[in-house]
């Protein structure tokens, strides 16, 4: 869907180019994370796939046509753009916000109108509370999901994030982040997702690109694969040292085979939506050798072992 | 003196006349400062060094006297209203030159990138957005170099601009207390009111948003 081509961008007056040589593909209905530290070029790379910045040399080509071969305004109408500092336009409402591209593609009012309506629902806002109010009035959670419906509402095959949950407290954060996977089981959409939390992208991700300084990509893999075979030193130590419990926390309870239901009542309980990582945890708290793994309807689905775990984490290692 | 004697200096037949001269030289002159200042501001508004270049004109010309532009438009422009014209817009530049090079900077970058990203031209981006947000600040501008203007307005009587400065001139000539009063009095009524009507003009053309930012950045 997009496909980098030898893409550089040299920045004037700069020696060192600030993305080198990239070639990478992002596969339709994928979320790609670019992560890595500060200067990488993360937002460069993905600031040129909508031509805010035009790259130096290469090319980007999406739905296999290069991305200049319409203007830079009638591309940009065509791709979603979220961003970190949110930039709502506080002179208008949250309804005029949501309604920007809609609005610049020349929907009718009616149509708009009820565009809205629905993409603040999916965002999990009232229409009725919130379209008439304004940025000032919301929280920043609030914004963010006005931020990101907004660059949803012209139903764009593509969306283009940076941060866009960056500016709110980590349990806002990490709720924002449950409600957007959940989104986009349903909306399926192609996303580049820039962050610098590689605890976000893990588990954002279908695919990573991890760039380094210099602008050159690192590794581009899917998360499982990055956390099991690190393609360099910069990669294992960029990821962490605590690369196996990140491994776990990818994997759900639900997911795996568990053991048959045992031992008495007094072993810790978890629902099975909670990840390998969860169950460690409260093993390790709790002192128990054994966890019980309860279903939606309360009822004991089975049970997971220290031991198991350890083998389920030993391909992680 | 008496207030009969004041306000007989209301009802003269001259009175409204130079009532009108002093509004006509205040309005056209802070009018063609607009023309001359908005037009500076948006041209410089994405050049940090074009930026401080104008902001530091703007201080610099706020700087300079009212009456020392005055006595400079005489000796090159000679005596009247054309003079006293093109020296109180020069004194009405600088505010609105200032306050829209400001507020054209403070729309945050944030709020461009994104308009610039989801698809607004450029010229949608400074109608739509940057314009309406700078709004107040311009226009906040406009409101004290209007202001300065209509008090300065009095001293172009020194250079034959007329206005309401003659009546002071007169009053001090003739030691009639009644004829001076009357001019202070109607000069500093005018300022008021043109304070007043421009401060309504700003809070009706700041957009409820901003209002609403600007009530949560001070509490």
């Amino acid at each position: 869907m997009i496909e980098f081509r030898g893409v550089t961008k040299t920045y004037p007056g700069s020696e060192r180019p600030a993305v080198d040589d990239l070639s990478f593909e992002v596969p339709e209905g994928e979320i790609c994370v670019l992560v890595g530290p500060s200067g990488c070029g993360k937002t460069t790379t993905m600031r040129m796939i909508n031509r805010l910045i035009e790259p130096t040399e290469g090319e980007i080509l999406i739905g296999g046509e290069p991305n200049t071969r319409i203007s830079a305004t009638e591309l940009r109408r065509k791709i979603g753009y979220a961003i970190q500092q949110i930039g709502l336009f506080p002179h208008r409402t949250i309804a005029e916000n949501v309604g920007t591209v809609p609005s610049l593609l020349e929907w009718d009012k009616e149509r708009i109108r009820r565009r809205v309506d629905e993409m603040l629902e999916l965002v999990g806002l009232n229409p009725d509370d919130f379209r008439n109010r304004y940025p000032a009035e919301l929280s920043g959670g609030q914004q963010q999901r006005v931020g990101v419906a907004r660059a949803l509402a012209a139903d764009p095959p593509i969306m283009l994030m940076d941060e866009p949950f960056g500016a709110v407290d980590p349990i806002t954060r990490e709720r924002l982040q449950d409600e957007f996977l959940k989104i986009q089981q349903d909306i399926r959409k192609t996303i580049v997702f820039v962050t610098h939390d590689i605890d976000e992208a893990i588990k954002l991700g279908d695919r990573i690109a991890i760039l380094k300084q210099g602008g050159t990509l690192a590794q581009y893999d899917s998360p499982e694969n990055i956390l099991t075979n690190p393609a360099s030193e910069f990669v294992a130590s960029f990821v962490g040292t605590d690369r196996v419990l990140k491994r776990l926390s990818l994997t759900r309870l639900e997911e795996i085979e568990l053991g048959p239901p045992q031992g008495n009542g007094g072993l810790p309980r978890l629902p099975e939506q909670a990840s390998l990582k969860d169950a460690l945890s409260e093993m390790i708290g709790s002192g128990a050798e054994r966890v019980l793994v309860i279903s939606g309807e309360g009822r004991v689905r089975g049970s997971l072992s220290l031991d198991e775990l350890r083998r389920l984490s030993g391909r992680a290692g | 003196m008496t207030p009969e004697g004041i306000v007989r200096v209301f009802l003269r037949p001259q009175f409204p006349e130079l009532l009108l001269t002093h509004v006509e030289l205040s309005a056209l002159a802070v009018g063609i400062a607009v023309l001359i200042a908005l037009p500076v501001a948006l041209a410089v508004r994405s050049s940090p060094l074009g930026t401080a270049v104008a902001i530091n004109v703007g201080n610099v010309g706020r700087a300079v006297p009212s009456l020392a532009l005055l006595a400079l438009a005489l000796p090159f422009l000679g005596f009247g209203f054309a003079p006293s014209l093109v020296a109180l817009t020069a004194l009405a530049i600088p505010p609105i030159l200032i306050n829209a090079t400001t507020g054209l900077r403070e729309v945050s970058d944030e709020v461009v990138d994104a308009a610039r990203g989801m698809g607004l031209s450029e010229s949608q981006i400074l109608r739509d957005i940057q314009l309406p947000i700078a709004a107040p600040v311009i226009f906040a501008g406009v409101r004290t170099s209007a202001v300065q203007v209509v008090a300065s307005a009095t001293l172009a009587t020194f250079i034959g601009g007329g206005g309401l400065g003659n009546l002071i001139v007169e009053g001090f000539q003739r030691g009639d207390e009644a004829i001076l009063l009357a001019g202070a009095l109607s000069v500093a009524a005018l300022a008021v009111a043109t304070e007043v009507l421009f401060g309504a003009l700003e809070r009706a053309l700041t957009p409820k948003g901003l209002r609403l930012t600007r009530r949560k950045r001070t509490k």
